[in-house]
């Protein structure tokens, strides 16, 4: 008796679970699909290890704003907060030695803090203002820079291997991602955060700080960018950075949205993302083992974001959309 | 009798030391029964019941608690600790939150341990409570899974929960306020809502805002009733019988003369039918609203907030859906979800007397007026602006309505209330569309202003403009209509003449 | 009383100065930009310096004016700098088959996506900066893939003398912007199509009741916006002669900050393509001069950041904005 009750329970929050993170129905789909196309390629140790690298990436540029879009707002500065942070610590390397690496999490702080307050106060959309910032943050970072990348010395035991097969950024990841969903899912601060985009008018009448909560979710999302910016530094060739791609803004966000966490806020968060991630770099994965040129991958990506949005948005009943 | 609980005594309240929103007024809630305060828009509930959760600060006044004199609550905490709460008209629920998590939303400090939430004792907590409170639901489920009185109640049982973490006396009766519960609710939910709020009166008591006169009769024990910021009655069901029309003049109250129509009662038989409606029903706020308007008659649907008649005269504009029935203008069927526009298109124009949805404020009035006669102001061959012919036809308007600018040129941000309303009239005026919809047209002005827009909207009518009335103003009834509907509970109770009008309204 | 006057006459008074700063500060900007400029170096405003401007600012102004009617919606079009691009590529991949026909072609495809962004911010609800986000992915992708990312070469010279034919001393874009320009301001002030854009961005709801199809025109609005930067696209070929798909790489901010600088405010309106034309000579003149002393493009990215970033603060209308995300 007490067996099958247990079958039926396991069932039962299968099935809600899935209901709750479509998303996951997709990456199987997709695993599937690739692993059938191209059993070989697919399943090989070379493309494990680059599966779990853009994981990374994608991961630590992700997580940070995953607490920005809870609230209903999003927070582009993350490309922003590696490139300048890169830039700073190659400034201060001779200064500040090892420490210096120091840098990048304190620009993720300061930006946080800014926008946040700049968000608050002076009520810019949040889209445009962190674009600008954005922008200008890769004027500054070239301006100190000289205008080309920058090579820094002295981090690589940060990618030096630990175990086979597996990229030891993908190890040093771990303790951030966990760190943000115990966030997510055990603190006071996050119920907040997702009450304010499920509703901030209704948070503010309960009592809620709106305006600091806003604030603290931006400082978050610069604090994790800026410890995963650390460990992407050296991840992505150990330079400061100072030129402005595309596909480095764009991914992350379709991580997030494919991940299942609507762009109006309100629910969903890191742990939606990571499903987000994983699920977008099995696609991109996929399709590049196939003949297909990469620009058109990158079109198939945008097709995707949209169309994610699309289903995404469908709750928006009776909701004035600019 | 029950015990005073809460007593507050002679509470004045001034806005920028021009808007009096409450002058001496006194209520007072006993243990273990509903009370009413009822009033109309702009009475002052809201207002007072800012000041007792600790929103706002009285000018002058004297609290009392179970006969203490007590201070006033400075913010909604302290408020709490002395067991007053409020559960807000809307927006009060976070749709994606989990049941516990919402019970204790602001609340959280009480249950955290080296920085984390203990989600397992809330959750206990949370499912003890709503036994307590008969609120069938589960503690997981996300609140906008809820149906919507279930929600209400989970708001209620938050209020009590907060007032009972928040308070050092352990034996506080909780005073829960309720800020127009019924709003958002269907008639289905409403009588769940009120059973469970009935079982819950051993547990507190509860003050009830509402201008629904059926609810607050059924179920208050007691009420009080503000106008224009006084207190003018007190009635207690058990003691007194009344009747539910008693209660909506007392709420209303106007002197009879001021009741004379100036509507020229025209000859409603043998003339066109512009407007009808057949058994239209919207489920949840109307059903089997039928009736023919005649061209140049002005026909008003008269009732107390609540009970359909705005619903009513926004689905004639399109603002919202109607699910059954048949509506039609002259010949042409209207259907169920047409857009304002399209309505216009027909002939039905929507005038609202709220300026900032119908006015641009930061155009000019010729702007505005001509933003709906665009095709008087255009070329024959292009689509481009005669500003010339715009000028005039401004010029036009404010010429025969006396609106005071310093030229069509002036943006309507810097106008009063009434040359606002004004430009609106005006631009209507213009248009002259078959059926003008006038959804409280005059809210806000003073009174100048409106006897000016009755003589504009009477001009209008014996132009051949056929025209709806909704209002909160029983006197405009009296003034423009032929006929008045009188809706109770979103259906037709009975329709009036002019003249029985008066009588009804002056006893 | 009505007075004779039927439009305000402004007063230069102190008191008008301050209520419309949005509309003096960037004629101030103007002059103060030029004068910094020509004092640094006396050649700025020489006949050369002028021609160089002329070429930046022509087709840059077009494709602002484009975006400029969308945001009066208060939408936002990201889409504006790959229209343009892939606009000027259709045009140099396939004059030789088609000749000047790759003109109304190019036009067409911008259009059709002009169309596109408008559905999926009236039927489908996707807000416009990612609609119009997504959307530019798409239209690079198609770029690359018809050019396979090579350098293409406009050979043609009746397409290229569209813009480089001198009449009175200025290369004919000049007179392409200008006339262009001209008919934008009109079409925004003057006609009914330009009210009801206004009227769109100034109160949704109001714009509903006033007899406006608002989901109709805000896709006109995308679609106009669409033909402007298709519009700029050729004329860039045209007077460029050549380019790959690097086309229009950086210049999404300038062209917002333009459009802001210029006092068309974000939440919609208020400004329009005359305001426009004010913001585009000061962004292109500041990157003029910028490039004449030798200051990088990354400072001048982190310029027009900085500028679009402080525009938009002081332009937004804040008694419209309860909640902003």
């Amino acid at each position: 008796m007490n067996n099958q009750n247990r079958k039926k329970s396991i069932l039962v929050a299968i099935k809600q679970t899935l209901k709750m993170h479509p998303v996951i129905i997709v990456f199987l789909a997709l695993v599937v699909i690739f692993g059938s196309i191209y059993p070989g390629s697919f399943f090989s140790p070379i493309n494990f290890k680059a599966i779990l690298r853009q994981f990374v990436t994608l991961t630590l540029f992700a997580l940070g704003p995953s607490f920005v879009v809870l609230t209903g707002r999003l927070d582009l500065s993350y490309v922003g907060i590696w490139m300048l942070g890169g830039t700073l610590v190659w400034l201060l390397k001779p200064i500040l030695g090892m420490f210096s690496i120091i840098m990048i999490p304190v620009t993720g702080i300061a930006t946080g803090l800014f926008i946040g307050v700049i968000q608050t106060k002076a009520k810019i959309p949040s889209f445009i203002l962190t674009l600008s910032l954005l922008v200008t943050y890769t004027g500054v970072a070239a301006l100190i820079a000289g205008g080309y990348p920058r090579a820094v010395d002295g981090y690589g035991f940060i990618t030096a291997p630990l175990i086979r097969l597996i990229p030891s950024t993908f190890i040093w990841s771990i303790p951030v991602i966990i760190a943000a969903v115990f966030l997510m899912k055990c603190t006071r601060m996050c119920v907040y955060l997702n009450a304010i985009g499920s509703n901030e008018e209704g948070a503010r009448l309960a009592g809620i700080n709106v305006d600091k909560y806003k604030i603290l979710a931006f400082m978050l999302s610069g604090v994790f960018t800026g410890i995963g910016a650390i460990i992407l530094f050296q991840h992505l060739g150990g330079s400061a950075q100072v030129e402005l791609k595309l596909n480095n803004i764009v991914w992350p966000l379709v991580a997030i949205v494919l991940g299942g966490t609507p762009l109006t806020g309100g629910s969903g968060g890191p742990q939606r993302t990571l499903l987000g991630a994983i699920t977008f770099t099995i696609f991109y994965r996929g399709l590049y083992l196939s003949p297909l040129h990469p620009t058109m991958i990158t079109l198939l990506v945008g097709i995707v974001l949209i169309v994610a949005i699309i289903i995404s948005a469908r709750g928006l009943k009776g909701v004035t959309v600019t | 009798m029950n015990d005073k609980l809460l007593e507050v005594k002679e509470v004045y309240k001034t806005f920028d030391r021009v808007v009096h929103a409450l002058n001496g007024v006194s209520i007072e809630a006993h243990e273990n029964e509903i009370v009413g305060v009822v009033g109309e828009n702009g009475a002052g509930k809201s207002t007072l019941m800012k000041i007792l959760v600790g929103v706002y600060s009285p000018d002058k006044g004297e609290m009392y608690h179970k006969g203490r004199r007590v201070p006033f609550p400075r913010n909604p905490k302290e408020a709490a600790k002395r067991g007053i709460s409020i559960v807000y008209q809307e927006n009060g629920v976070i749709p994606w939150l989990k049941v516990f998590q919402f019970l204790f939303l602001g609340h959280e400090d009480k249950y955290i341990k080296f920085f984390k939430l203990q989600t397992d004792i809330m959750r206990k907590l949370a499912k003890e409570i709503l036994e307590e409170l008969h609120v069938a639901c589960k503690v997981d489920a996300f609140m906008h899974e809820l149906p919507l009185s279930t929600q209400k109640m989970v708001e209620i049982a938050r209020a009590i929960l907060g007032v009972r973490l928040e308070s050092e006396d352990g034996d506080m009766t909780p005073i829960i306020i309720l800020d127009e519960p019924t709003s958002p609710l269907t008639d289905d939910e409403c009588k769940e809502l009120f059973r469970d709020l009935l079982k819950m009166k051993k547990n507190a008591s509860f003050i009830f805002i509402s201008h629904i006169i059926p609810e607050v009769m059924e179920f208050t024990d007691r009420v009080h009733v503000l106008r224009d910021g006084n207190l003018v009655a007190q009635y207690d069901f058990s003691k007194e019988k009344m009747t539910e029309e008693d209660l909506f003049r007392a709420i209303v109250g106007r002197k009879s003369s001021e009741y004379i129509s100036r509507a020229e009662g025209k000859k409603v038989a043998g003339e066109e039918v512009v407007l009808s409606a057949k058994n239209l029903t919207k489920s949840g706020h109307f059903y089997d609203v039928s009736f023919d308007l005649h061209k140049g008659t002005c026909m008003g649907f008269f009732g107390p907030a609540g009970s359909g008649k705005s619903k009513i005269i926004r689905t004639i504009a399109g603002l919202l859906s109607y699910d059954e029935g048949e509506l039609k203008a002259r010949d042409q069927g209207l259907k169920a979800d047409e857009l304002p526009h399209v309505r216009l298109a027909k002939g039905i124009g929507y005038f609202s007397g709220e300026t900032g949805k119908e006015l641009f404020l930061n155009w000019s009035i010729a702007k505005n007026i001509s933003i709906i006669n665009m095709q008087k102001i255009l070329g024959k061959f292009f689509p481009v602006i005669h500003f010339n012919a715009e000028r005039k036809m401004a010029e036009n308007i404010v010429q025969k309505l006396e609106i005071k600018a310093q030229s069509v040129g002036t943006d309507c941000y810097s106008l009063s209330g009434g040359n606002k309303q004004k430009v609106s009239v005006g631009k209507w005026l213009e248009r002259n569309p078959d059926i003008l919809l006038l959804d409280d047209p005059t809210i806000g002005i003073d009174v100048g202003a409106r006897e000016d827009i009755y003589e504009v909207l009477l001009e209008m009518k014996k132009k051949g403009i056929s025209m709806i009335l909704v209002s909160d103003e029983p006197k405009e009834y009296s003034i423009l209509c032929d006929k008045i509907m009188f809706v109770m509970d979103g259906r037709i109770q009975k329709v009036l003449g002019p003249e029985e009008f008066r009588k009804v309204m002056s006893t | 009383m009505m007075r004779e006057k039927s439009i305000n006459r402004p007063n230069l008074s102190l008191e008008w100065l301050r209520s419309n700063t949005t509309t003096v500060m960037p004629i101030i900007f103007v002059i103060a930009v030029v004068a910094i400029f020509q004092v640094i170096n006396p050649s700025f405003l020489k006949y050369h310096g002028i021609i160089t401007l002329i070429y930046a600012m022509s087709y840059f102004l077009i494709a602002a004016c484009g975006l400029t009617f969308v945001i009066m919606t208060g939408s936002f079009d990201f889409s504006v700098p790959n229209m343009l691009k892939l606009s000027a590529l259709i045009c140099v991949l396939y004059i030789e088959k088609i000749g000047l026909l790759v003109i109304p072609l190019a036009l067409a495809v911008c259009v059709a996506f002009g169309f596109i962004n408008g559905l999926l911010l009236a039927k489908f609800k996707v807000p416009s900066f990612l609609a119009t986000l997504g959307i530019s992915i798409v239209l690079d992708g198609i770029a690359w893939y018809l050019s396979k990312g090579h350098l293409q070469i406009m050979q043609d010279e009746t397409f290229r003398s569209l813009t480089t034919t001198f009449i009175a001393g200025f290369p004919s874009i000049l007179y392409w912007g200008i006339g262009i320009w001209i008919i934008c301001t009109f079409l925004a002030l003057a006609t009914a199509f330009g009210r009801r854009t206004y009227a769109v961005g100034g109160n949704l709801e109001g714009a509903g009741l006033s007899d406006i199809n608002v989901a109709r025109h805000r896709i006109y609005v995308f679609m106009l916006s669409g033909f402007l930067s298709g519009l700029a696209g050729v004329l860039y070929m045209s007077q460029m002669g050549g380019g790959s798909v690097n086309i229009g790489a950086d210049m999404a901010i300038p062209l917002f900050a333009s459009v802001v600088a210029g006092g068309t405010a974000l939440t919609g309106g208020v400004g329009g393509p005359h305001r426009t034309l004010l913001g585009v000579i000061i962004i292109t003149w500041i990157s003029a001069g910028m490039s004449m002393l030798a200051i990088g493009n990354d400072v001048q990215m982190l310029t027009f950041g900085l500028i679009a970033i402080g525009m938009s603060i002081a332009t937004i209308d804040r008694k419209r904005i309860k909640i902003v995300k």
